[in-house]
């Protein structure tokens, strides 16, 4: 079985508070169902009309409803612009299992792009009609690796006027993202790859809302995370022996948790001397060991980093390329994992007390993590000792 | 000579970064790097008010990045070089 991994980008039109576009997405029993709908017009009633319709049909997708009711029911409960006479919004939706199996929907946005091994694979796409609007259907098996990009159409739009007569055309958005394929790379980063393209281009004020939904079938890639000492060491060696026997990759936050992991390991501890970032204390070592760095002030930067990864409305882009622990720590648990299992020693370090990193501060950086992760979609468990 | 300094995130705050930098460029101008080794470390076990540092295995207490430069001067170098 494999892992469902997606991110998406919206940028808002300039000056607008609320972006017209939506992404929603819903899991049951193993399948993933999204979608990303575009409203008419911009600012708070296109943003009603894309919410509108993208939970609709998420909602309704996801419970098998056929397709014609779905439509139908967001033509009756849309509302009908003053101005244009119509209740229209976009829409494409990606439903996906944890085998890669499934189809896709779309309706008016831009055609969506698949991608595998660095080369675009045109969808097969079957039109049908509902109620008087054209719906293109198509059945997909993903392989791992391969990448779905949809988008609104702020995509092709991009440019428009400005850095470009016409805007950015299909074909060159497809060879684009070709070249910016990265068969394990993260769905986030490939959607915030070709979000800050556009955001470049619109000379960083968007004339239209911009969304980038990028839906990858990955690898199963479990990662442990011990953060801080048990309370009771003489279960240092149980804990310890827990978090090695779990499979994938391994890291250690903490110094005095690093010292009980490699004494329990017989092995020994180095640390680095660089300080790639001043505010990130260094890294260290130990063999056997995916990553050994600091505590509290890492995860502090960590977190940081990881709220502006789970932003939709970031412009940058979503990669991490740092030497120092918050960046290999952010790179490890949000680019390349899809379980992330956090081991948390509740044992509090007194020399931390009354100081900016005491353990109640500690913690609450690790729940804001652990939710921030969750929403990213990874399958996160943690557990206190 | 072997100093140690800690990194740990209580040092941190109390300034182990700037300890390290400024000890490293002191060692540079006396081109002392083959008399003494820097290193870093994780906790020592001896948090406090100052950076934690060891000498030779010994704690040196009390440094701070405003006090480092006067213990290189009165205390590491010539220890260093009476070596």
């Amino acid at each position: 079985m494999s892992f469902v991994d997606y991110g998406h980008v919206s940028l808002n039109k300039k000056h607008e508070e609320l972006c017209g576009d939506n992404v929603e997405h819903t899991v049951s029993n193993g399948v993933h169902t999204f979608v990303l709908a575009d409203g008419l017009g911009s600012g708070v009633k296109a943003n009603i009309l894309a919410t509108l319709t993208s939970k609709i049909l998420c909602t309704m997708a996801a419970a098998n409803i056929p397709l014609s009711d779905c439509i139908d029911t967001i033509i009756d409960s849309l509302p009908v612009c003053k101005v244009r006479g119509v209740a229209y919004a976009t829409f494409t939706v990606i439903s996906i299992n944890e085998h890669g199996e499934g189809y896709l929907v779309e309706y008016d946005n831009p055609p969506a792009i698949y991608i595998r091994d660095g080369k675009l694979v045109p969808l097969e796409r079957t039109e049908r009609i509902y109620a008087d609007k054209k719906v293109y259907f198509s059945s997909v098996k993903m392989n791992e690796g391969d990448q779905i990009i949809t988008t609104s159409d702020g995509v092709v739009h991009a440019g428009i006027g400005m850095s470009l007569n016409f805007g950015w055309d299909i074909a060159e958005i497809r060879e684009f993202m070709e070249i910016h394929y990265d068969k394990y790379g993260a769905a986030m980063t490939a959607a915030s790859v070709l979000a800050n393209a556009c955001y470049s281009l619109y000379g960083k004020e968007c004339g239209d809302d911009t969304s980038v939904l990028c839906v990858k079938l990955m690898p199963t890639r479990p990662t442990n995370i011990m953060i801080g000492p048990p309370v009771d060491p003489s279960r240092d060696e149980m804990v310890v022996g827990e978090f090695l026997a779990s499979p994938g990759k391994h890291a250690v936050c903490g110094g005095t948790s690093s010292q009980v992991v490699a004494r329990v390991m017989g092995k020994e501890l180095t640390s680095s001397f660089d300080f790639p970032d001043r505010d990130v204390p260094p890294i260290g070592y130990i063999d056997g060991i995916d990553l050994v760095c600091e505590g509290v002030l890492t995860l502090k930067k960590m977190l940081y980093y990881a709220e502006q990864y789970a932003s939709p409305s970031y412009p940058e882009i979503k990669q991490f390329g740092g030497k120092d622990g918050a960046s290999l720590l952010a790179k490890l648990l949000l680019c390349s994992s899809s379980d992330i299992n956090i081991f948390v020693g509740r044992n509090v370090n007194l020399a931390h007390e009354g100081l900016a990193i005491d353990n109640k501060s500690k913690l609450d950086i690790v729940v804001k993590l652990l939710n921030i992760l969750t929403k990213l979609g990874k399958r996160v468990q943690i557990k206190y000792y | 000579m072997v100093i140690q300094i800690c990194i740990g995130s209580a040092c941190h705050l109390r300034g182990s970064y700037d300890v390290i930098e400024q000890l490293k460029s002191f060692i540079a101008e006396d081109k002392l790097e083959d008399k003494i080794t820097l290193k870093a470390s994780f906790c020592l076990g001896h948090c406090g008010e100052h950076v934690t540092m060891k000498v030779n295995g010994e704690f040196l207490d009390g440094v701070t990045p405003a006090n480092v430069k006067d213990i290189y001067i009165n205390t590491l170098k010539p220890a260093a070089l009476g070596e």
